[in-house]
């Protein structure tokens, strides 16, 4: 029973403490999670890829966070690209939006989100996802109809 | 004894159940489909910094992303989103509160399915006993950080590392040549 406690408090201490980091090496496309997420745009497979690499712009610009989603589905938000001391609209997270890339880095989770900080991106594979073949462009207004 | 252990248990649990902060919200629907009121006390937090334990001065002055630590629960919510319609992040309204304990009232979005766990969208912040501040004040920053990008529309018509982007690798990303075809068929 003694052990039971010690086991029960030291887990309801937890989340005070720093969480334990893990080095992973991850592939996966960055996407824009407040669209992938929230469903604003459409469904999550129209949000992603070249379809929505104009709203990934301007999402990644304005600081919403971006994400490392892999083929299995799972989504890290990344807190660091790179060399850039972090991914909040910074140049590094506009340069690769829609790109999948291989990231090495450290992997957090906290209350079901999970993180990585990413050290270095490995691999740019480009933009692979051509999903505007399938969808166009999502939103429909991101690209200015040309004048006449 | 049993009953006791029990409680413990339930008391561990609580945090991983999904909890209703909906009491009290104004929050305005953005029709989205997971979408929940959510108006809650919490300590605005450097998300990395709380992670990892490396902690610049102010939350990283807007350089990180912010999170809001829920008082009732402990739990990390990521402010993913502000109140403005033009995709635009909530760091530069939630950066003034950095380590201060605020209420804030908005969208919770959580779907165990998908999974989604704990993302926001913040509508309003206050701290103590101060007015409400609506959280929906990139625009007028990034207006100031970029006099020279004025102009009529949206303000991501105009960023210019947004329009560098665009002209180095087209709307779709994959060159201006494939971007040349698409926009003739897309506006035929």
């Amino acid at each position: 029973m003694r052990r039971f406690w010690l086991g029960l408090m030291g887990l309801l201490a937890a989340p005070a403490i720093a969480a334990e980091g893990q080095r992973i090496t991850v592939t996966g496309e960055i996407i824009d999670t407040w669209c992938y997420y929230s469903g604003v745009m459409g469904g999550p497979d129209s949000v992603v890829g070249s379809a929505h690499h104009t709203c990934a712009l301007w999402c990644s610009a304005s600081g919403i966070p971006i994400g490392l989603l892999t083929e299995d589905g799972t989504v890290y938000t990344v807190l660091k690209l790179g060399p850039q001391d972090n991914a909040t609209g910074g140049d590094t997270a506009l340069t690769l939006a829609s790109h999948t890339v291989t990231a090495d880095g450290m992997f957090y989770e906290r209350d079901g989100i999970n993180y990585i900080i990413v050290e270095e991106v490995l691999e740019d594979k480009g933009i692979v996802n051509l999903s505007h073949e399938d969808y166009d462009v999502v939103p429909s207004f991101a690209i200015p109809e040309p004048k006449e | 004894m049993k009953r006791l252990a029990a409680s413990a248990l339930a008391l561990l649990a609580a945090p991983l159940a999904a909890q209703d902060f909906s009491e009290g919200s104004e929050a305005r629907t953005w029709n989205l489909y997971a979408e929940v009121p959510a108006l809650f006390d919490a300590k605005v937090v450097d998300v990395m910094c709380e992670l990892t334990g490396n902690c610049p001065a102010n939350c990283g002055d807007g350089e990180r992303q912010l999170g809001l630590l829920r008082s009732a629960d402990n739990v990390l919510v990521m402010a993913t989103k502000n109140n403005q319609p033009a995709f635009t992040g909530a760091v530069v309204d939630l950066l003034p509160y950095c380590g201060q304990q605020v209420t804030v009232d908005g969208l919770m979005i959580n779907d165990e399915d998908f999974p989604i766990n704990n993302i926001y969208l913040v509508q309003r912040v206050k701290a103590g006993d101060a007015d409400w501040a609506k959280a929906s004040q990139f625009t007028k920053v990034w207006a100031a950080e970029n006099p020279d990008a004025k102009g009529k529309g949206p303000w991501f018509r105009r960023d210019p590392r947004i329009l560098a982007e665009i002209e180095k690798v087209g709307y779709l990303g994959l060159g201006k040549e494939t971007d040349a075809a698409f926009i003739e068929y897309y506006f035929e």
